[in-house]
């Protein structure tokens, strides 16, 4: 396709197939790409300044772990042929799931009070249990083995109106709310103690934070698989660029984020020419993205 | 109903913090305007206290009123429009600029659906100012001194526009120039803005120069509270902290000042086994002697000793019985037998390298009769040190001393001899 045949697509005097490409393929999965960076990347601002730690990311309560778990029963129990709802819907339950369970033994384990700490390892400890309930799931399937190593990996090759139209309204409320919540974040970063000197309800806004992340994260897995790094890279790049004021933080790592995974879509899709298969857009994100988190490590400054 | 001079009301505190640093009933007032030091060894309960006024924590039993409302139905905006908190520091590892920290300070002002309007700004700006740091506006804050760093989280505090200001041993790990520099700049808000200030104080001394009043915490409690005089007391600090400590006016400030020095354990204090020694000094030769053989357990009495000589400071601070004499006055016929009459109550009489003038040389003749008599007298001699200043009589009688007299070379070897 020339720029030519895009531009009379657009313009709707050019080849009908061509503007069926454009229009109902191409347009929705830009979209979703961009709608998926965005709450991916607000997610881990928001999970950095919540555990006041720049290594967080959005996963790190479990949201990946869970989500896999609910793809994988929905493929072993082959009720992704009946509709195409059902593995995106038994993912984002399987994902908001597992950040409930995190969150409520996190919440016993504190006597009411939630310490990050508590629910930084509550995630990794719940997280593993559903990775090996996901591999044990993997190991049983046989021949849904491929399919579902391929949604892991992530992609947006499910992508259409209809997706867009359901991730939509979550993801962009979701956000907005977030970037409400940045003067919270960025008392946060000084320390739990001191932002409630600063007159923030901190034991509310925890509870606030990690819903919003967990709603926003949870519907991006669903539609696009686990998409790794974006939610860990994105906000150091631009707090590198920014400062680490969550004021212009979140917008700007939603817009960079949003921008990053359509590109990282577009070396995904051309990666191995046109032959018709494509790379899941993860293993793009994490080829990019690893090197750049290991870079930041080296580097060893403050952020 | 509070009165309205009142500025925090505590009433019936307790909490119990898994067993350390529990407050147990404690009740007071902070009054408006005042510098109160809180004081107390570590576990005491004084940072648990400060959380529970700044409502970080909330107190299992009694309440917190501030500017009486219950500390407990305010929401946390409230509480931090009228109280700023100094923590203890924390490290971080963002780097915000020193502007944006104390811009933080407006957080409880602004609605979340609002940005920082240039009031807000030169608020922030102001509060730079007062604290000294407004030249630091752009730097980063994890590069700043520890010093600098207390000064950007006081302007913060400021920036809030608190009526309280409730501060966490905010001299903690600062050099001793940093640590009065903070504390000035603390009192001059007080003084100058009429800021409550409420400080957690590790250093006695701070406690005493800068506060108006001091409440002493022990094991959850109020062990003291009132004036420093009455609280800076060496029996209450012997009951709060365990030490023994010397309680002074500084001589430039008028301050109290809290020197401890070494108690004796029980090891030691079985040395001198109660045995009655008499020591016989003058011009502060005596001070350290009468402290150590009073740690080594013997019953001390000194004399005779002019008011106003550090070693009759050094007797009456310990409680030591001595003679005294009027200032600058030579011995009386009277306080020269009184003395006499306590080396004959004594086991042992000690004679320190004191100084000789016509004024004192009766303690030395004490001393010559001591020794006739049959007393056991150890006396303490440097080499090469002048001593007499009473053109030679004082250097017969020492003459005389020293051939008679166990003679010791120094105060260690002469507890040795003392205890015969």
């Amino acid at each position: 396709m020339s720029f030519r045949d895009f531009f009379d697509a657009l313009l709707g005097t050019g080849q009908s197939d061509y503007m069926g490409i454009i229009i109902d393929v191409r347009f929705p999965r830009i979209l979703l790409a961009a709608l998926v960076g965005c709450a991916l990347a607000v997610s881990g601002c928001t999970m950095q300044a919540l555990f006041r730690n720049p290594l967080a990311d959005p996963y790190l309560l479990g949201i990946s772990s869970g989500a896999a778990v609910g793809a994988s029963a929905s493929m072993l129990l082959h009720l992704n042929g009946i509709e195409t709802y059902i593995l995106p819907l038994f993912a984002f339950l399987g994902g908001a799931g597992a950040v409930f369970a995190v969150y409520l033994i996190a919440k016993g384990a504190g006597r009411g009070r939630i310490k990050t700490e508590t629910l930084l390892l509550s995630g990794i400890a719940v997280g593993s249990l559903l990775g090996a309930l996901t591999s044990l799931m993997m190991y049983v399937s046989g021949m849904q083995f491929r399919s579902l190593f391929f949604w892991l990996l992530g992609g947006f090759s499910g992508a259409g109106w209809d997706t867009v139209a359901v991730a939509c309204l979550p993801i962009l409320a979701g956000v907005v709310l977030l970037i409400l919540f940045a003067r919270d974040m960025n008392a946060f970063l000084l320390g739990e103690e001191p932002a409630m000197h600063l007159g923030i309800d901190v034991e509310t806004v925890k509870k606030v934070l990690v819903c919003l992340v967990a709603l926003i994260t949870g519907v991006a897995v669903a539609f696009s698989g686990i998409i790794g790094f974006v939610g860990l890279v994105i906000p150091h790049a631009v707090r590198l660029m920014l400062g680490p004021d969550h004021r212009t933080l979140l917008p700007a790592s939603c817009l960079v984020g949003g921008s990053f995974l359509i590109w990282a879509d577009v070396v995904a899709r051309s990666a191995l020419g046109s032959g018709g298969t494509e790379v899941p857009v993860g293993i793009v994100t994490a080829l990019c993205g690893a090197p750049f988190f290991l870079y930041l490590l080296a580097r060893g400054r403050k952020w | 109903m509070v009165s309205p001079n009142v500025s925090i009301k505590i009433q019936g505190v307790a909490f119990d913090y898994e067993g350390v640093d529990a407050l147990s009933s404690v009740t007071f007032d902070i009054e408006r305007g005042r510098f109160t030091g809180i004081i107390g060894p570590n576990g005491s309960g004084k940072t648990t206290l400060l959380k529970c006024i700044a409502g970080v924590l909330a107190p299992e039993k009694g309440s917190v009123l501030i500017e009486g409302v219950d500390v407990k139905g305010m929401q946390r905006r409230e509480i931090a429009r009228t109280v700023g908190v100094v923590p203890q520091s924390a490290p971080m590892d963002f780097s915000f600029t020193v502007r944006d920290v104390v811009m933080m300070g407006r957080t409880p002002h602004i609605d979340r659906f609002s940005t920082e309007s240039k009031e807000d700004a030169a608020i922030a700006e102001q509060a730079m100012a007062d604290t000294g740091v407004a030249n630091l506006a752009e730097r980063t804050f994890d590069g700043l001194s520890g010093g600098e760093m207390q000064r950007v989280v006081i302007a913060r505090a400021l920036a809030q526009r608190p009526r309280i200001l409730l501060l966490d041993e905010p001299t903690l790990h600062l050099d001793i120039s940093a640590q009065y520099q903070i504390l000035e700049l603390v009192r001059r808000l007080n003084k100058g803005r009429g800021i409550t200030v409420v400080a957690v104080l590790h250093d006695l001394n701070l406690a005493s120069q800068y506060s108006d009043g001091i409440v002493l915490m022990s094991g959850g409690r109020v062990a003291a509270i009132g004036r420093t005089e009455d609280v800076l007391t060496p029996a209450n600090v012997r009951e709060s902290y365990g030490i023994e400590v010397l309680i002074e006016r500084h001589p430039i400030t008028g301050k109290l000042q809290v020197v401890p020095y070494q108690s004796a354990d029980r090891e030691t204090a079985r040395a001198g086994s109660g045995r009655r020694v008499h020591v016989i000094c003058g011009g502060g030769s005596g001070a350290h002697a009468i402290r150590l053989l009073r740690e080594r357990g013997f019953l001390v009495s000194a004399g005779v000793l002019n008011i106003l000589d550090t070693d009759h400071d050094c007797a009456s601070m310990l409680g030591v019985p001595m003679v005294s004499e009027a200032p600058f006055s030579p011995i009386s016929d009277e306080a020269h037998r009184e003395n006499l009459r306590l080396i004959a109550s004594s086991d042992a009489v000690l004679v320190t390298d004191f100084p000789v003038g016509p004024g004192n040389l009766r303690n030395l003749e004490a001393a010559d009769a001591a020794v006739i008599a049959g007393s056991s007298v150890v006396l303490i001699s440097e080499e090469g040190a002048k001593r007499d200043f009473t053109g030679g009589r004082a250097g017969e009688l020492l003459a005389r001393l020293k051939a008679k007299a166990k003679v010791a070379r120094s105060l260690d070897e002469a507890v040795e001899l003392l205890r015969g």
